[in-house]
Parts: C-alpha cells; sequence; structure tokens
C-alpha cells in the first residue's frame, strides 16, 4: 500500500529497530525459550517488512510459515530440551567469542560499505525492461502466479518433491 | 533510500547470525541462527519476489529435517552440547 510519507518513515525506524534488538536478544540471550521469542519477533518484523514493500502475499505467507510453523517447532523442540545445564558454563568473554565477533564486525563493516557505495537505482533501471508490462496493476499474488505457471515450473515442481522428501525423512527420523 | 536501509538491516541479521551460528554452544540456537542468516538472506531479494517463495519452502524443509535430527540426538545422548561428539579426534 502506498503510505503517506511519515508514516512509512515511522514503520520503518520501528521495524528496524525491532530487527536489531531481537538480533541481539537471539544470540545473547541465556535462556533458549527467550531467544525463541526473540527469533519470533525477528520473523514478524521482516515480513511486516514485505508490507511495506507492496508485496503482500509474501507478506502473509511469512508470517504464517515462519512464525506459525517453523517458529513453533523450534520452540517445541526447545521445550524439550533441558536446558538448565546451560547456567553453569555460561562464559561470555572467551577469546573465541573476541575472535569471532571482530570477524562478524569485519563482515558487517565490509558489506555496509559495498551497499552504500553502489548505486541501486541505475542497476533497478536496467533491469526493469524484462518484467511483467503493467506491473503495479496486477496484484503481488498474481505476479507470483504468472511466474509460477510459466518461467519457473520446473522449479515449482522440484521444490515440491523435496518439500515431500523433507517430510517424511524427518517423520522417520523421529519414529525410531 | 529505502532499498539500502532493508539491505543494511539484511547485513546485520547476516552477521549477527553467523555470530550467534559459531559460539552457541547449544544445537537448537544453532538452528535459530541459521532460520536468521537465511531471512537475513531473503530479505535481500526484494525485487524478485519468485525467489523469495522458494527460499522460504528450502528454510521450511531444512528447519523440519534439523529439528528432527537434534531431537534424536537429544533422545540418544541426554544432552545437545555442540562439542560433545569427539570421537573422530583421535
Amino acid at each position: 500500500m502506498d503510505l503517506p510519507g511519515p508514516i512509512h518513515d515511522f514503520l520503518l525506524v520501528f521495524l528496524g529497530s525491532g530487527l536489531i534488538l531481537g538480533g541481539l536478544g537471539v544470540v545473547l540471550r541465556i535462556n533458549p525459550i527467550y531467544s525463541a521469542f526473540s527469533l519470533g519477533l525477528v520473523l514478524v518484523c521482516i515480513s511486516l517488512f514485505y508490507i511495506l514493500t507492496n508485496y503482500h502475499f509474501v507478506a502473509t505467507a511469512k508470517l504464517l510459515i515462519y512464525v506459525g510453523a517453523i517458529n513453533v517447532l523450534i520452540l517445541f523442540v526447545v521445550m524439550f530440551m533441558n536446558s538448565s545445564e546451560y547456567y553453569k558454563d555460561f562464559n561470555p568473554w572467551t577469546i573465541g567469542n573476541g575472535l569471532t565477533s571482530l570477524v562478524c564486525t569485519s563482515i558487517l563493516v565490509s558489506l555496509i560499505s559495498t551497499i552504500l557505495d553502489t548505486s541501486w537505482y541505475g542497476i533497478i533501471w536496467t533491469t526493469r525492461s524484462n518484467q511483467i508490462i503493467e506491473q503495479d496493476l496486477i496484484g503481488n499474488s498474481q505476479q507470483i502466479g504468472i511466474h509460477l505457471a510459466t518461467d519457473f515450473f520446473l522449479p515449482f515442481e522440484f521444490i515440491s518433491i523435496i518439500l515431500l522428501v523433507a517430510l517424511i525423512g524427518a517423520i522417520d527420523v523421529t519414529l525410531q | 533510500m529505502m532499498l539500502e536501509h532493508i539491505l543494511v538491516l539484511s547485513a546485520y541479521l547476516f552477521s549477527i547470525g553467523i555470530y550467534g551460528l559459531i559460539t552457541s554452544r547449544n544445537m537448537v540456537r544453532a538452528l535459530m541462527c541459521l532460520e536468521l542468516i537465511l531471512n537475513a538472506v531473503n530479505i535481500n531479494f526484494l525485487k524478485g519476489n519468485i525467489f523469495s517463495i522458494f527460499v522460504i519452502a528450502i528454510a521450511a524443509a531444512e528447519a523440519s529435517i534439523g529439528s528432527a535430527i537434534v531431537s534424536s540426538i537429544y533422545r540418544n545422548r541426554k544432552s545437545t552440547r555442540i562439542n560433545q561428539s569427539t570421537l573422530l579426534n583421535k
């Protein structure tokens, strides 16, 4: 939807801060149930981002699948584990943690400098020629339907086979 | 303006996910950080909306198989520490 300017900016800042805090919460909280809830917050904020960019179908699909299925699955797995053994040997300042945080910060800085240096509007304008004509008049679910039925038909079939095999395999592993 | 903000946020989530994946001693936390990484890559595909659907499907399949493996490991060894598999060490 085309929101007015200040609401758009406010929502962007709100979701961005939710993402930042949720991401830190997944990694840094000791209790795994709290970190699973922080993962749920991150997934909700990501799917609300897709609403801001007019992709309503992808937003709803991510909300249903990620928050509704994958996050609930992870919560079930967390609740089966005995989490009292992690409070004893929790040491956040080991050498390995410090080295990894250095490496990850350098990865983040290099990625951000690459993103801010690229001129994105030039790239988007040159690749706009091979998209569907009248793209703004069709809804997002119709665009995805057109793509799935014409260009991406073979990956669609393969994805369904992959999902079938993965679910049968997961059930077989847990039944033993 | 908005495209760059979302890409910067996706880079942040990616690096946080890599940090959490490497420094987690719990298998379930490693699975959660893997989901973070996959979501960070997925939010990069802003203008390619079909590929996001495929990444969602692959992430769902991988999360289900990962949690099945973690459940069977927990059932066998009663503990989910990552550094307990040392049979190949010698």
